[in-house]
């Protein structure tokens, strides 16, 4: 089946989305870039150029190179001389008052030059998606009569498209947010792109969007916030060096790429620095731009640009006769929303409502539209919906840590298995102490079941085997299983409802780690080089057990000393990092001592020490079996 | 007639038992195909992944390079204003520029000459059209900015001035 598309067929740029394994993607056009500018050019020799290559012939044949032809679209010449004055290209009166560009002679449709820009996006598409792309949504703005949506159809017919559906851009934004499953709520979308404000204020029900009103500003966008940034730096040069940038080009287009990049910094920092060595030259030689530029001084040059997004939001709200408090959820779209204060600025007309602004604001329209066209494919039906996990899972081992088996966010179902050992030589019984939760130490996070494994073979430490899995089905059904690999002894619990905790404990269970995070590390580490230390001090008391009278006394007596230590730093539970790793560094160089002087000793008589560790967490030595023991159970009496 | 409908209307147990058998078939043929469904998508995830592994990388470094081409412009304007004979920084400024351009050749970045060639929107960004005595109408008059090649793939036109 083929796929259908989504494209926001934009007034200076278009965006073409598509579902992809349920989910929906931005598709990179032809030149490797999400977006396209909505320009076609046609040249002398009679090629037709579209997007990025059109732009860039643009000052050459600006009367041939069509760009913002949405302005026109559907729309008939009367209505649209405010718009002419703006263009550098000839646009004339067709047959029934229908606007019309002149390109050398011919008239040519508003509805052809789109329908150029759609043909360039699905071929695109299928491009990447390696199969023909015929089906298609398109968006329009919300206030768009008939008149101008049929031409937009009309533009996907000349393409070759079949158009789905003609959908509003607010709409599709709403969906993006999947607020198509809210009832009975009202919702604001702030569009300001690069040209063009919008603001629609839409009502949701059963799934269906309705526009309760529409408004806006044919003539505001990011582009005038870099010109203020431009007159800015330009009258700053002035000042200092004498020479006006504006008139010159190429100094011209430089400070406004500088502009347009100093804006964006400032979205996420609060001081840019704007550099443009050699920006121009004069009779004593060339000259350098460097001027700093603070956020708080970009919002003194756009204060009145951001003022001026207010009016057509309080308009929108008149005409729904709405108060900022009826407003449930904001939806911010264009590049030109991550602008702090335009954010400020709509957050404080919709009653300091914290705005939906997730989704990519130049994509967010294009990626609505893809879900539609999902929808409408049949394809979204079909998903099937993976709950996950909200918090981590694990047992407790040695020390009191929680080991994690399942991370927190992992799909579901799910299926992890790990082996652990015995923390005590002889230990016949492990507890599995069932946990969940973001902490470090067991005690921090909730318990989710307890259980106890018995009959293990009274084995030295770190010998005995024993899987711990922890199964989750697609009804979040947890169960853990402990099984003696010896023995085949299983023990198990099931526990439900270990995904059904509410949103705010959820919450708090993950705020509560961030802010306890570096001291709970500390305390892992702590009980990890505790750990460590003891069971270096283990296998070396093993050793010397079996080597007896063939260890050299000095190293003997140096190396109980050091257990000695050990053993009382673990039993007092020491927090001496750095003490307890030195001594088990110390011990450990001491055991390679021993265990070289054992295999010379031991050499003629053909009888090998097997004395190296079955390993712990953090341990030092290679696992003997091919299980990888990830950590130990104390056994609790 | 009635009771006669409604004996009709009572299944036997035998076609009572088929009917459950059809329907647990249809979950089973629905569930299999949700099934393959999955498994497909996962698969072709997992290619995706892979595919956006390594061109991730690659936009990642290209991101990097492009920015590095505005400071190699820099060293463009700087070294245009240097003299006939160069003082001892300026020649140490220029073997700068020079490594920096082996760096990035070594990369497989390079830059391509357009003087002259006739204006290629594919391969030129034109920032405005001059009257020229050496170069014919449409063809490019000179650079304002060098354009540049990542191995075969375009990474930035150059910026131009077209003849008249």
């Amino acid at each position: 089946m083929a796929k259908a598309v989504g494209i926001d067929l934009g007034t200076t740029n278009s965006v073409v989305a598509v579902m992809e394994g349920g989910k929906p993607t931005v598709i990179v056009n032809h030149e490797g870039s999400r977006i396209t500018p909505s320009v076609v050019a046609y040249t002398k020799t009679g090629e037709i150029l579209v997007g990025q290559l059109a732009k860039r012939q643009a000052v050459l044949n600006p009367e041939n190179t069509i760009y913002s032809s949405k302005r026109f679209i559907g729309r008939r010449y009367s209505e649209v001389q405010s718009e002419i004055k703006n263009v550098p290209y000839k646009v004339v009166a067709g047959p029934n008052d229908a606007v019309r560009f002149e390109i050398q002679g011919k008239q040519i449709a508003p509805e052809e030059v789109s329908a150029q820009v759609l043909r360039k996006l699905a071929g695109d598409a299928a491009k990447y998606l390696g199969e023909k792309v015929t089906d298609v949504i398109i968006t329009v703005p919300a206030y768009f009569n008939d008149a101008q949506r049929q031409a937009t159809k009309d533009a996907g017919k000349i393409a070759g498209l079949n158009v789905l559906r003609i959908i509003n851009e607010p709409t599709a934004a709403a969906l993006a947010y999947g607020l198509d499953k809210k009832t009975n709520e009202t919702i604001l979308v702030f569009d300001l792109g690069g040209g063009t404000f919008d603001v629609s204020i839409l009502e949701v029900g059963d799934g269906v969007f309705e526009v309760k009103a529409t408004s806006g500003d044919t003539h505001l966008g990011g582009d005038d916030f870099d010109k203020r940034i431009v007159d800015w730096l330009a009258e700053e040069f002035l000042r200092d060096q004498g020479i006006d940038l504006r008139k010159d080009r190429q100094a011209l287009q430089r400070l406004t790429e500088a502009a347009e990049k100093a804006k964006i910094e400032l979205s996420s920092v609060v001081e840019t620095n704007v550099s443009l060595p050699f920006v121009t030259a004069d009779a004593s030689g060339p000259k350098h731009l460097e001027y700093k530029l603070t956020r708080a001084k970009f919002e003194q040059l756009t204060a009145d640009l951001v003022e001026r997004c207010a009016g057509p939001v309080k308009q929108a709200l008149a005409d729904a006769k709405l108060s900022e408090r009826d407003i449930d959820e904001v939806v911010l779209v264009g590049g030109s929303t991550r602008t702090p204060a335009v954010q400020a600025l709509a957050r404080r007309m919709t009653g300091g409502k914290e705005p939906n602004q997730s989704v990519n604001p130049d994509e967010v329209v294009a990626i609505g539209a893809a879900i539609q066209a999902g929808v409408l494919a049949g394809e979204v039906k079909d998903v099937v919906l993976l709950d996950v996990t909200p918090l981590s899972l694990g047992i407790e081992t040695l020390g009191g840590v929680m080991t994690k088996l399942i991370e927190r966010n992992t799909t579901i179902p799910v299926r992890k298995m790990e082996t652990f050992s015995t923390a005590e030589d002889n230990q016949t019984a492990v507890d599995v102490h069932a946990l969940q939760g973001e902490r470090e130490l067991a005690r921090d996070n909730r318990t989710l079941g307890h259980f106890r494994l018995e009959g293990i073979r009274p084995a030295p430490r770190g010998l005995p085997q024993v899987e711990v899995t922890f199964d989750i089905d697609a009804n979040g059904i947890l169960t853990v299983t402990a099984r003696d690999k010896e023995t085949n002894k299983e023990q198990k619990v099931t526990i439900s409802g270990s995904t059904q905790l509410s949103k705010e404990e959820i919450d708090r269970m993950v705020t509560d780690a961030q802010s306890h995070a570096a001291e709970d590390r500390r305390r892992r580490e702590e009980v990890e080089a505790r750990n460590h230390a003891d069971a270096i001090a283990y296998q070396v008391e093993r050793q010397l057990q079996e080597l007896g009278d063939r260890a050299p006394v000095n190293d003997k007596a140096r190396a109980e000393q050091l257990v000695a230590e050990i053993r009382q730093l673990v039993k007092n539970n020491s927090s001496d990092i750095a003490k307890l790793r030195q001594l088990a560094s110390d011990l450990q160089q001491l055991a390679y001592g021993l265990s070289s002087a054992s295999y010379s000793q031991a050499a003629a008589g053909g009888a090998g020490s097997q004395a190296g560790p079955q390993t712990s967490s953090g341990g030092p030595g290679p696992s003997a079996g091919d299980d990888v023991i990830d950590a130990e159970f104390k056994q609790t009496k | 007639m009635a009771s006669n409908a409604q004996s009709k209307s009572e299944p036997s147990e035998s076609e009572r038992l088929k009917a459950e058998i059809a329907q647990l078939k249809e979950d089973l043929r629905r569930e299999h195909d949700l099934y393959l469904r999955s498994a497909a998508d996962f698969d072709n995830y997992r290619k995706r992944v892979e595919r956006e592994r390594v061109s991730a990388a690659h936009a990642g470094k290209r991101g990097l390079i492009l920015a590095l081409l505005d400071v190699m412009d820099d060293f463009d304007r700087a070294l245009a204003h240097a003299g006939q004979e160069p003082e001892p920084v300026v020649e140490g400024l220029q073997a700068i520029y020079r490594r920096l351009t082996a760096l990035l050749a070594a990369e497989g970045v390079t830059a391509f000459e357009s003087v002259g060639q006739p204006f290629d929107p594919t391969l030129h960004e034109a920032v405005g059209s001059v009257e020229s005595e050496e170069q014919e109408s449409g063809a490019v008059h000179d650079e304002l900015s060098r354009g540049y090649r990542w191995k075969e793939e375009l990474l930035r036109p150059a910026r131009v001035r077209v003849a008249r």
